[in-house]
């Protein structure tokens, strides 16, 4: 093919690129998105493949048979509550073809110059730590490493050593001609990897939602790099779309949670670290008692309901209680029930995480609203069921200043009349935060697993609409 | 100075122009203060009670002789005597007077020069809350209702789970959310009942809802702010959304209080008869209109009619129900605007005085009613404070900002994002204009990257205006489609897909082909499947 028409083909990806992700701006828009982006996709490789010079097509069609075998079969097997995980390998991937592809474009020495070799060094780099930052968050998520951020001393300095250890090692790396480079290219991506492992380590289990939202605006980034280096433009271009959007997803997180990017990124989460909070030990303990509630009051309550919204956390998907509470959710609508669900955009371990899920157990999306939409409606709702969450319903993030998530906009749960938090046991959330809602004169408690309770409300409707 | 409070003779009417704790001020204002014998009986105040706070109690001659008489009711034929012939000229009347509807009165009060001030008149303004007896009375009224309809209807109020079994709370639509309406609306809420409220003016809303109840409204643009505190009469469109409404509500609902009023108009009818007749038979409807003519189409003014099994009280005497109380209110009432009249002191009657101006109808000889139109705006826009006695209307300013707050804000980011493009493009045409020619100087690799930064800051400019718009729901979706869109660095590898490169090369970008690949295709089927699941 020739360079003009590549250069066509290139274009037109690109805009096919953008209006993928233009079309996610809404739910009837989303699949036609999809779409686009599959066949910017095909596009671009169709036209790389085409272009004079290319002619090992034994290896591109292994490759891509392959991958796009392995592609297949993740895509088709993930449970909705492993996304996180999945998102988080997929990641992985982008960051070690960036690495790969930059010492392959080394090798092969397409131009050469002090440019051509920063752009391989960023290059490598970004996709060095993108690659073991996201399979340190791949193994957090899934549960195989610890969700406690892990705090080296001087931390903060191991870090900075090591990134000006790689900026030296890339001084060093520009002074070499041709292909002879290898060492320091070799040492800095040790030093890439070793800093992406330590930077995702350091961070907890709560904050997982920007760290996968990062991690996708590395992905970005690298591939932009690799774009720099091989002069790609398309490259260029969607690694740029991507990076914004990782990049705007954190910022939603980060605001979500009022912290700062800088603070979630180098802070281990309730350990100072740049937080202005103390110690969590120190805030404002809570006493009173618990109320502890059953199956049998719950049900009575939501049969007598006008009005009920459900506040899903993460332990509705560890649960997998999805699909009982959308069984619950019909049951209470053929009834005239009002019900609708209220996400706090933190809630679970990926951002719209809990959306995917409720989407997954066929819960009308219409119902699901953003904590915005209904966090005045809670003085008029008869019950609200938390299930599985608990500090993005803590009053002391609004009324406690001296609370490590001070200053975090909440749902507002406590204003309604009855409140029921299921919860597995008396322990604090992910943040480590007690939490006053448990003694407020509106709260329930019902301990258990929420795949279980769920289960007996369930039943409970049923007998009642039975009967 | 004489003060007298006489003994009200309308038929029924069981209060008194004041308590004794109320006519106690009176007389710390200086004023000699002489009280009908048996006045105060209906509303359980005796005669001693008013003795002991210092007054004397007298005949009825005595009470309407007095320079400034207090009554709650217009002075009227009694007893075949005219109340009117007991009082001086140039005495001054304070009570309800309604000089619209009595013009026959005023005429009569200005022949014999006396001075009257309508309790009815008072000016619906901040400063004269203190002496708004409508609102003292509205209250009593709304809170009456409730406990009218409580008596009639045959159920709880309160929703009850008992061994027997379970009882629904009673469901109350509340029409008007005036003093009344919002009285009736925290009345009922105490008793447990569901309260729902209708009112065309939307600055109410916030009001309804810190008293627990829900608000209703149609979905049609158009304020029903009236001058003074009142809702205006609605255009035709409007009252048709308004009556479908009700038509459904009557299904539902078993009390209904009414409360709407148009001053200087009959009460708009609202409740028509076939609502009436689609309301469950032992609902209750309350018609707190009735004295001018009733929003109930079925109301008899003053009576408890049934119609088709549903009863409607068209109580007129709600305040006088509860005398004691209402007494005691329009008692403090008069006693403020004793204050504002100077006391015993320095009475004077001060035409300056709004509130006063606002009151007066007859003065040495002259009708001086209405007084001069003064506009004036929603009480919505006035923050006034809530005294015990009056739930008056909270600023709804202090809402509205909040509400207009997050469009404000995000349209002020729309802007400086568009700035931003602004100074991009700017700062390319500089590039292109005047850089281009300075890049013969630089090498070929220097020009070409500066080429790819200006596609480079231009994506980010993309992506950053488009990603915004994605909603919060499909975060998950876009992170998988961005993922598999990154994947795009498959092409990198592709490039290196020949025998011009040494084999390694190849080799290692066949292996970054295959990962890439994984990320295409798991990105991409993941999205779809994640995509199909998204259902109305």
């Amino acid at each position: 093919m020739e360079t003009a028409l590549i250069t066509l083909a290139y274009l037109t990806s690109a805009v096919l690129f953008i209006l993928s992700l233009r079309g996610l701006s809404s739910q009837e828009t989303a699949r036609s998105g999809n779409t686009y982006g599959m066949l910017g996709m095909a596009i671009a490789i169709f036209a790389t493949v085409t272009a004079d010079g290319i002619n090992l097509y034994a290896f591109i069609a292994v490759a891509l048979v392959v991958g796009a075998f392995i592609g297949r079969n993740m895509a088709a097997k993930v449970a909705m509550t492993a996304m996180p995980e999945l998102v988080a390998l997929l990641h992985s991937f982008v960051g070690l073809a960036a690495v790969l592809v930059g010492y392959a474009t080394y090798l092969a020495q397409p131009k050469s110059g002090a440019v051509f070799e920063t752009e391989i060094f960023v290059d490598v780099f970004i996709g060095g730590i993108t690659f073991t930052g996201s399979v340190i968050a791949y193994l957090k998520l899934k549960g195989s490493l610890s969700g406690k951020p892990l705090l080296l001393p001087g931390r903060h300095m191991l870090n900075l050593v090591a990134a000006l250890a790689a900026v030296g090692m890339g001084y060093w790396f520009t002074t070499f001609d041709g292909a002879d480079g290898l060492v320091p290219l070799a040492v800095m991506t040790v030093i890439s990897f070793a800093l992406g492992a330590h930077l995702v380590a350091a961070i907890g289990g709560a904050d997982m939602p920007v760290v996968v939202s990062m991690l996708n605006s590395y992905s970005g980034w690298t591939a932009s790099a690799a774009g720099f280096m091989l002069g790609n433009d398309l490259l260029i271009i969607t690694g740029a779309l991507v990076g914004s959007s990782g990049a705007i997803l954190s910022i939603i997180m980060c605001r979500a949670m009022n912290r700062s990017i800088v603070n979630v990124i180098f802070g281990g989460f309730g350990t100072g670290g740049g937080a202005p909070a103390p110690a969590a030990g120190t805030a404002a303990a809570v006493t009173g008692d618990i109320q502890e509630t059953d199956v049998a009051e719950i049900v009575e309550r939501l049969a007598s309901a006008k009005s009920v919204i459900v506040v899903p956390g993460y332990g509705m998907a560890v649960a997998r209680a999805q699909h009982k509470v959308q069984e619950m959710t019909e049951l209470l609508r053929d009834q005239g029930v009002n019900i609708r669900f209220g996400i706090h955009p933190v809630a679970g371990r990926l951002p719209g995480h809990m959306n995917v899920l409720l989407a997954e157990a066929n819960v009308p999306y219409d119902i699901v609203l953003e904590m915005d939409e209904l966090n005045d409606d809670f003085a008029s709702t008869d019950v609200v069921l938390v299930i599985g969450a608990n500090d993005i319903v803590n009053p002391s993030a609004m009324t406690d200043e001296s609370s490590p998530i001070y200053g975090m906009p909440v749902l507002e749960v406590w204003n309604s009349d009855f409140v029921v938090m299921m919860k597995r046991s008396r322990g604090t959330g992910y943040a480590g935060v007690d939490n006053p809602l448990f003694v407020e004169p509106c709260t329930r408690m019902l301990f258990g697993d929420a795949g279980d309770s769920m289960d007996g409300i369930v039943g409970a409707l049923r007998e009642r609409a039975g009967s | 100075m004489n003060l007298g409070i006489p003994k009200e003779s309308h038929p029924g009417e069981r209060r008194v122009a004041a308590s004794p704790a109320a006519a106690k001020r009176f007389v710390e204002l200086g004023f000699d203060v002489t009280v009908e014998a048996g006045a105060g009986d209906g509303a359980s105040y005796p005669d001693s009670a008013y003795e002991s706070i210092g007054a004397k109690i007298g005949s009825a001659e005595d009470a309407f002789g007095a320079d400034v008489i207090l009554k709650v009711r217009a002075p009227q034929d009694a007893d075949g005597a005219r109340e009117l012939d007991l009082i001086r000229e140039g005495a001054t009347l304070v009570s309800y007077v309604f000089p619209a509807q009595n013009e026959d009165l005023v005429a009569d009060l200005k022949a014999r020069k006396i001075t009257t001030l309508a309790m009815d008149c008072v000016p619906r303004i901040t400063r004269a809350q203190k002496v708004d007896s409508l609102s003292s009375m509205a209250n009593i009224a709304g809170y009456r209702a409730v406990i009218e309809a409580a008596n009639e209807f045959g159920s709880f109020f309160t929703g009850q789970f008992t061994a027997a079994g379970k009882v629904p709370p009673a469901k109350v639509l509340v029409i008007g959310a005036g003093v009344a309406g919002l009285s009736a609306i925290g009345a009922a809420r105490g008793l447990g009942a569901i309260v729902r409220a209708f009112d065309t003016r939307e600055s109410v809303r916030d009001q309804i809802k810190s008293l627990g109840g829900e608000f209703l409204t149609v979905e049609i643009e158009e304020s029903g702010e009236g001058g003074g505190g009142y809702a205006k009469t609605m255009s035709k469109e409007f009252i048709d959304a308004e009556m479908a409404l009700f038509r459904e509500q009557a299904k539902e609902v078993d009390i209904v209080i009414t409360t709407a009023l148009i001053p200087g108009k009959p009460a708009p009818k609202l409740w028509l008869k076939d609502m009436v007749e689609a309301m469950k038979p032992g609902s209750v409807v309350v018609d707190l209109a009735a004295e001018q003519g009733g929003n109930c189409e079925v109301t008899e003014p003053g009576a408890r009619a049934v119609h088709s099994g549903v009863k409607i009280l068209g109580y007129t005497d709600m305040p006088s129900r509860m005398a004691n109380v209402a007494s005691d209110l329009y008692g403090t009432n008069l006693g403020h605007l004793l204050d504002e009249l100077g006391g015993a002191g320095s009475f004077s009657v001060d035409l300056e005085n709004d509130i006063i101006r606002g009151a007066i109808v007859t003065h040495d000889g002259e009708i001086l009613w209405p007084p001069p139109a003064a506009p004036e705006p929603s009480p919505a826009a006035k923050p006034a404070p809530k005294p015990a006695v009056e739930p008056a209307p909270k600023p709804a300013a202090a809402a509205a900002p909040k509400a207009d707050a997050p469009a404000a804000t995000s349209e002020g980011s729309g802007f400086s994002r568009k700035a931003l493009i602004g100074v991009a493009l700017t700062a390319l045409w500089l590039w292109l204009r005047f850089g281009s020619g300075a890049s013969d100087a630089v090498g070929e690799t220097e020009s070409e990257f500066l080429q790819h930064v200006t596609v480079f800051i231009l994506a980010c400019f993309v992506g950053w205006q488009v990603i915004w718009s994605v909603t919060a729901a499909l975060h998950t979706p876009l992170m998988s489609v961005t993922n598999a869109i990154s994947g795009i660095i498959v092409v990198g590898g592709l490039v290196l897909a020949t025998d011009e490169v040494p084999q390694t090369a190849a080799i290692i970008g066949a292996v970054a082909i295959l990962f890439a690949t994984i990320n295409i295709v798991g990105g991409f089927m993941v999205t779809r499947r994640m995509l199909r699941m998204f259902n109305k």
